[in-house]
């Protein structure tokens, strides 16, 4: 009896297997028959996305049901837990599988269009976008920013104490009570390679050095400064937006400061989106471009518990966190800034010892 | 002529096609990458890579990552040898009840992700942790964040593995020279002259594999922000995006493995095996009031290797509507997890008997390159895997479909744990004596028949054991899904580490449990059919 149940088990299984397969490769078939010239008809577009899933699935959702076209969708995870779907953009680069590639910060789209795998797209719909938030050549167009924030626990910490400033982190006053994702990686490589940008390597070298000397926590993500932070572990961090509003809606003890906005500005990361070369749906991944770049996705942005700002003006700014014009934002060169990622990178493996 | 010289027998050509299958499915992709190796970005010829890897080799820092990852890996594996061994040897040789609860309670920790035990671990401790509010007493998180703290998650993940395979090897044990022994020694000479010797091999070579497992594992030392090689691979591929380095820095880990791997078979060797047959009692250690000192020590290990996290990431989730909510959007992937573990795990486990037949039943010295080369293929670190699974099965011909469908995913699984079932496999099937096959030829039985009615059915148990641990990390493999799964395709784990991106520690929690708690259910269910507790009443 017990083998009948396990044959009849196994025998499900494999059949289960060979439908659900058959099934997922007609879905699929749209985006590897494109590639040999068997295209689609703009009805299926296939993009990877390395914003937040809980953010960027709402957006692509509104846009399948506007416009009937079927997203396929691959979601990243944070950077320190895998890596990374613009890894698996690179490895498909003579066959690309990919549409679009939309990224939640500047730094691995630039790397992409230095490996060749992004194709130049000018959308009408980011005509409205600040220059400073567009390739000039074209392979990349950027949309709703996120920023680097200090967050402070309000328990601990009160608001006139809290650090203004970046450099505020290396006073000795807060040792042993600040925390930073692992600058390596994700947003904290952008904000790094900016401050060394804005700095020169002589000044930027000498804070990470008087921070490593304040026994700063390196953690393995930005969400793990924001809970380190809420659970009173450290009494101050520095992470993104997205991650301290989570935690305000969830009323946790935080607050967030937007750092040196009288001084070298804020840190403004903005959302990346770019066409991918010799991609299986062209024309339908610049339509999903249009769309993402649109003022609608940006409002849409701004609504969501990511509260993203919207680059463009007259969208309406999202709760919690100010306009764009309200404050200075850091000027960046975003290419200077991330030619000089992989640099800064070793720099600071010495420096803080990762 | 004599066709008979010539054509190969059915026992050649089945082992000669797995072996094929073995090097097309798992060596490959490896192979491939250290190949694209010597090749630079612009795909100009370069040793950039290799001159980066003895600079590193050969600087304090390099020194210090491999001590720690050889650390790392043989501290785990002590440590979930020292708690799975004994826990191993009870379950198939003392008389205590509860003996089901207690397997698979204790399969528990294996099926959390080791990143996310790790996790609980930190939750668990510190200013708002659960045993502040229960105990009243801070327990300072930092403990964790080091070299020592990540070899006790990492040993208190794979203790089941010693478990189970320690369990197995012991029910295989001949009772005949058991029964012989006793008539010498009481019960705890026969264990410890007997019983405890037969099961040394496998208990080492689960050792070897512990320390294979937790020298590549990257969650727990990234998390833990404790630096060793494969966190160096790593930061190769997600920071500077360079696969030729990634591939290079693999190196060390790999040689690392190879040493290990030959001292593991120094000290082994081989032993002759038998298998218990025909064995109408069973060989069982009366427990006595000692009875009490193991309840208490099975109530320990369980307190803190079980209930602990599995308790700490309860207190962080907002109850059971929280765990309900992540069920509702994830019943796709958990499905696509499902089907896709069960037959990664039954395709993985039907090639690995025929390598470990082979492996088993041969006797050159080549056998020990054998076991050596599926112990370091094991030990690349998955990205890897997954870089090269791209370039291989990414291409305009039948491999394109391939690589568009969700049997990527199984692929992956294939080249990724068939070496492990392998190594698992292999004393299981040298405990079969070669005499009975022997005798089935001399009655006109084939081999095919032989293997299938005589070879097989004598280490069921050990299938079934390899074929759970399998679909365990097959349920949990995220390296190289996660790069080779088709859009719309992800799988549960995938899923939830997407989620977890932007989520409160409540919510990484709730999925946390949601993961552990299918993987635990399935494996009950599968043990109620399996029925694993008839072969405590003999076979």
């Amino acid at each position: 009896m017990t083998q009948q149940i396990a044959r009849l088990w196994l025998s499900g299984l494999i059949l289960l297997a060979i439908i659900t397969g058959a099934c997922s490769t007609s879905n699929n078939q749209a985006n590897t028959g494109t590639n040999s010239g068997a295209n689609t008809g703009g009805n299926t577009v296939t993009i990877y996305v390395s914003q937040d899933r809980v953010f960027a699935e709402p957006v692509l959702q509104a846009y399948e049901q506007k416009t009937g076209v079927k997203v396929n969708a691959v979601y990243d995870t944070e950077e320190t837990k895998s890596t990374g779907l613009a890894n698996k953009v690179i490895a498909e680069k003579n066959r690309p599988q990919a549409d679009v590639f939309w990224s939640n910060e500047p730094v691995r789209t630039l790397v992409l269009k230095k490996r060749g795998v992004l194709a130049p797209y000018q959308s009408t719909s980011a005509d409205d976008i600040p220059a400073n938030f567009k390739d000039p050549e074209h392979f990349w167009t950027g949309f709703s920013a996120r920023s680097r924030v200090i967050v402070y626990n309000t328990d601990l910490v009160n608001e006139a104490d809290a650090p203004k400033s970046i450099f505020d982190l290396a006073d000795p006053k807060w040792k042993g009570q600040v925390a930073i994702a692992d600058p390596r990686f994700g947003s904290t490589s952008f904000h790094v390679a900016a401050l060394y940008a804005e700095l020169g390597d002589e000044k930027a070298d000498d804070f990470f050095r008087r921070l490593k000397a304040n026994e700063v926590k390196i953690v393995s993500g930005n969400s793990v400064v924001r809970d380190l932070a809420a659970r009173g572990e450290v009494k101050v961090g520095v992470t993104d937006t997205d991650d301290v509003n989570v935690a305000l809606e969830k009323k946790l003890p935080v607050a967030m400061i937007f750092p040196d906005r009288d001084g070298i500005g804020v840190p403004i990361m903005p959302n990346i989106v770019s066409l991918v070369a010799g991609s299986p749906n062209t024309e339908a991944g610049k339509k999903l471009i249009d769309y993402l770049l649109s003022a609608e996705t940006e409002a849409a942005l701004a609504r969501s518990e990511a509260v993203q700002i919207p680059l463009r003006s007259g969208v309406e700014a999202p709760k919690n966190i100010p306009p764009l014009s309200s404050f200075k934002p850091m000027t960046l060169d975003y290419g200077k800034a991330a030619d000089r990622v992989e640099e800064v990178t070793r720099r600071l493996q010495d420096i803080l010892g990762l | 002529m004599n066709f008979g010289q010539i054509i190969p027998s059915t026992r050649a050509v089945a082992l000669g096609i797995a072996n094929f299958l073995l090097i097309a499915l798992c060596f490959t992709p490896t192979l491939y990458m250290f190949a694209q190796s010597f090749f630079d970005t612009t795909g100009e010829l370069s040793l950039a890579s290799y001159q980066q890897l003895i600079s590193i080799a050969t600087e304090p820092r390099g020194r210090e990552l491999l001590l720690s990852s050889v650390a790392l890996g043989a501290g785990a594996a002590v440590l979930a040898t020292l708690l799975g061994f004994p826990l191993g040897i009870l379950l198939a040789r003392a008389d205590f009840p509860g003996k089901r609860f207690w397997r698979v309670v204790f399969l528990a920790p294996l099926v959390v992700p080791p990143y996310i035990l790790a996790l609980a671990w930190i939750l668990a401790s510190g200013k708002a942790g659960f045993l502040i509010s229960l105990t009243g007493i801070e327990f300072p998180a930092n403990w964790t964040y080091s070299l020592g703290g990540a070899i006790v998650v990492l040993g208190a993940s794979y203790f089941p593995l010693s478990m189970l395979a320690t369990e197995a090897a012991a029910r295989r044990v001949s009772g005949r020279q058991e029964e012989a022994a006793l008539l010498y020694r009481n019960a705890g000479g026969v264990l410890r002259h007997i019983t405890l010797p037969l099961v040394a091999p496998t208990v080492l070579a689960t050792a070897l594999i512990i320390f294979v497992l937790a020298t590549v594992e990257f969650g727990v030392p990234g998390l833990l922000r404790v630096r060793v090689f494969t966190t160096e691979v790593f930061t190769a591929f997600a920071a500077f995006y360079d696969f030729s380095q990634a591939t290079a820095l693999t190196i060390p880990l790999l040689l690392s493995t190879l040493l290990a791997g030959t001292i593991a078979f120094l000290l082994v060797g081989e032993y002759d095996l038998t298998a218990r047959r025909h064995f109408a009692g069973r060989f069982s250690f009366s427990l006595g009031w000692a009875r009490w000192i193991v309840f208490s020590i099975l109530a320990l290990v369980f307190l803190v290797a079980v209930v602990t996290p599995l308790v700490s990431l309860w207190y962080e989730t907002e109850g059971f509507s929280q765990i309900f909510a992540a069920v509702g959007g994830s019943a796709t992937a958990l499905m696509n997890s499902l089907v896709l573990s069960g037959l990664g795990a039954t395709l993985v486990v039907s090639l690995a008997i025929w390598l470990a037949y082979g492996r088993a039943r041969s006797t050159g010295f080549h056998r020990h390159f054998y076991d050596l080369s599926l112990v370091v293929i094991f030990a690349v670190p998955s990205t890897v895997v997954g870089i090269g699974l791209i370039g291989l099965w990414n291409r305009p011909d039948w491999r394109g479909a391939v690589y568009a469908s969700p049997f990527i995913i199984v692929i992956a699984y294939l080249a990724r744990f068939v070496p492990l079932a392998t190594l698992l496999l292999v004393t299981s099937f040298r405990q079969v004596p070669t005499s009975q096959e022997e005798a089935a030829e001399i009655a006109g039985a084939g081999w095919l028949r032989t293997f299938f009615r005589i070879v097989l059915p004598q280490i069921r148990q050990s299938l079934i054991a390899v074929w759970i641990i399998v679909f365990i990390f097959c349920f949990g493999e995220l390296g190289a899904t996660l790069l080779v799964a088709p859009p719309g395709e992800s799988t549960l784990p995938v899923r939830i580490y997407t989620l977890i991106a932007n989520s409160t520690q409540s919510e990484v929690a709730a999925l946390a449990l949601l993961q552990a708690s299918f993987v635990l259910f399935s494996l009950v269910g599968l043990s109620l059919f399996f029925r694993l507790e008839k072969g405590e009443r003999g076979q």
